[in-house]
């Protein structure tokens, strides 16, 4: 389940506390590590990962619950998973100097874990994060969105995913993957949505912050990128014309400035 | 002599909404999220005297007991307290009350020990109840994780029998729940505790809780033959257990018809068996499978299984289900063959379903009391 990719990623399978975890890597180990966080699902791809490997060595784990890692046996919420990525960039070495992004659900728990582990990090990247609630913003949430429009809302061009989609859109395996990745989700999120922790220590996460949004983002509205920038000391905000939820995805650009921005001094 | 000696006859009454807009069928689920503004409170509580009136019938009919269920943002029915229902019947009526049930971690188990034990104290010791885990439409209306509800179900009832075998106050430390002080009051009448049952899908964990508890065993939405594999299961298991396997361990569900002639029993039950079938339990696979509800190898059955909440022809739910119309002899042969196979002296009977009218839930549950119950009596005395 690692997608389509033109670059080889080599795959780690470690033992990370007792869960174990599978970290797609890539590009020069003596390049600055790049560390990207995923959103509810893997299933989409990591072609845009591929464009900073020249730049970067570039780890990809698989969250406890998503894609070839275990479950994280007692999993209650996003700290748990904070604190098996403490474990996990122990056991990779990755002490400080660390360039780290997260998509979506990946930027959430990217952002928990700056709050507390800032000293680690060189720059922060969160694209389309969940976790905050808007002010006058109607609530909706990845559960509350009917599966057969879930994909179409993730983008906003929907050849950005046919790729990656079953030829039969009742496959088993593909759908017994998604309800594994949404159970862990739901474990997580179902009752607490939104993040009690983010809005009190945000404010902790001094170091260089870029916010990235699709300006059509129909699944975490771009509305909300207002606030995280707020609330972030030295944050940023980069916008892509033409793409959706998964900007990444959808805009070579977005990829690109993410690049740059991870090596600016 | 056969278990038909020992069979207990109750009746379920669903309470259902059944006053549906025209356009109904372009819903593709009935549950959740179809709008409470297709509900008009007039018809309510019309429906509401009509269906109380059922079930005082019921019992002065002579049946043993009286059965309700709770389910929520739906048309399927009108309890989504059926507590409430429970104690407007208690002083009108002489039998059992069923409540089958609240499904207990969707609130605080303290609360519901409580009202079981209110329900218990006011009837003088004429309460049954069933813990059910709900149905994954509850999940979608309650605020309670749907990937967590199979262990804060067990928890819940745990804290329950403690309530109810414990003298308090006590203390608990969960880990959905915590009491500094549990000490319910009231206490109930029958001790330690009333009948309990637990309602499943046969899941062997649910299985596995109620062999343990020393509970009976009631399944729902699963196929007759299906069903008769799990009571085997489930007496194995509450054997192991060090409890015995009497037939009242069992319930089973039986949605029967009796009239003239079996053409006319047909002809007057099957709409509403159809409708049952087609609206009242009209709803999608995302709103049955909450995210986590099931286990993933349990997702994985499901999804490749056939799908009973929505479609359906009488031919193929004739031979799934329990379902009899015709003659009192019909009806009464079919219902004991039922007793022997299953092993159960518990009969939940479906005598009104879906939009049946009045007149018809009047005449099926007097023949039935007056023309089949006493032929199954008979049985029993020719058995002997």
């Amino acid at each position: 389940m690692t997608g389509a990719t033109t670059v080889p990623f080599e795959r780690l399978d470690l033992d990370v506390h007792g869960t174990p975890t599978t970290v797609l890597v890539a590009g020069d180990p003596a390049a600055p590590p790049l560390v990207f966080m995923h959103g509810a699902g893997t299933w989409h791809g990591w072609g845009f990962a591929e464009r900073w490997t020249d730049r970067y060595r570039v780890l990809i784990p698989h969250h406890p619950g998503y894609g070839d890692s275990g479950d994280l046996e007692g999993l209650q919420d996003v700290h748990d998973l904070v604190l098996h990525y403490v474990e996990l960039f122990d056991q990779l070495g990755l002490t400080a100097d660390v360039n780290l992004a997260g998509l979506s659900l990946g930027g959430l728990i990217a952002a928990r874990f700056a709050i507390e582990q800032k000293h680690r990090l060189r720059r922060l990247v969160l694209v389309a994060p969940a976790g905050l609630r808007g002010r006058g913003v109607a609530f909706e949430d990845v559960f509350r969105i009917p599966p057969d429009q879930l994909m179409g809302r993730l983008v906003h061009r929907m050849d950005t995913l046919v790729p990656y989609l079953p030829a039969d859109p009742n496959d088993v395996d593909f759908t017994v993957d998604r309800y594994r990745e949404m159970r862990t989700t739901a474990i997580m999120l179902w009752e607490h949505p939104f993040d009690r922790v983010l809005p009190r220590w945000l404010g902790r996460v001094d170091i260089p912050t870029l916010v990235v949004w699709g300006e059509e983002d129909r699944i975490v509205p771009i509305e909300l990128a207002r606030s995280w920038v707020e609330l972030l000391p030295h944050g940023t905000l980069a916008t892509f014309p033409d793409a959706g939820h998964l900007v990444l995805d959808e805009s070579p650009e977005a990829s690109a400035v993410v690049a740059r921005f991870c090596g600016t001094d | 002599m056969g278990l038909v000696d020992q069979a207990e006859f109750h009746f379920f009454h669903f309470f259902p909404y059944t006053d549906l807009p025209p356009d109904h069928r372009e819903h593709p689920s009935l549950w959740v999220d179809f709008p409470n503004t297709n509900y008009d409170p007039a018809t309510g509580h019309e429906l509401y005297n009509r269906y109380l009136s059922e079930m005082l019938l019921a019992d002065k009919l002579g049946y043993d007991g009286l059965v309700l269920n709770e389910h929520h943002n739906t048309q399927y029915s009108m309890n989504p307290a059926p507590n409430l229902t429970a104690a407007a019947l208690i002083p009108q009526t002489k039998s059992w009350i069923s409540v089958f049930g609240t499904p207990p971690n969707l609130g605080y188990p303290n609360r519901l020990a409580e009202e079981y034990a209110m329900l218990d104290v006011m009837s003088g010791g004429r309460l049954r109840v069933a813990f059910p885990l709900g149905t994954g439409m509850e999940y979608w209306a309650n605020a309670v994780n749907p990937a967590t509800a199979r262990a804060r179900f067990r928890e819940s009832i745990d804290i329950i029998l403690r309530c109810w075998t414990q003298d308090g106050p006590q203390s608990y430390a969960g880990d959905f729940y915590t009491y500094r002080y549990l000490n319910p009051w009231p206490r109930p009448v029958q001790q330690p505790y009333p009948e309990c049952y637990i309602v499943g899908t046969g899941s062997s964990e649910t299985i596995e809780l109620a062999a343990e508890l020393g509970f009976g065993y009631s399944v729902v939405f699963i196929p007759r033959a299906a069903q008769l594999k799990v009571f085997d299961h489930f007496r194995e298991r509450l054997a192991a257990h060090g409890h015995d396997p009497t037939p009242d361990k069992v319930a089973i569900g039986v949605m029967a018809y009796v009239a003239e002639t079996d053409a006319r029993a047909e002809e007057e039950f099957l709409p509403h068996v159809m409708y049952f079938f087609e609206n009242a339990l009209r709803t999608t696979p995302r709103y049955l499978n909450p995210p986590g509800y099931v286990t993933v190898p349990e997702f994985r059955k499901r999804i490749q299984a056939a799908d009973v909440h929505g479609s359906a022809n009488w031919e193929d739910l004739v031979a799934i289900n329990r379902i009899v119309a015709g003659t009192p002899e019909k009806v009464a042969d079919a219902i004991a063959a039922w007793i022997e196979e299953s092993g159960s002296s518990r009969l939940n009977l479906n005598l009104t379903l879906g939009d049946m009218p009045n007149w018809k839930v009047v005449k099926n549950t007097t023949l039935f009391a007056e023309e089949v119950i006493p032929r199954l009596r008979a049985k029993k005395e020719a058995a002997a």
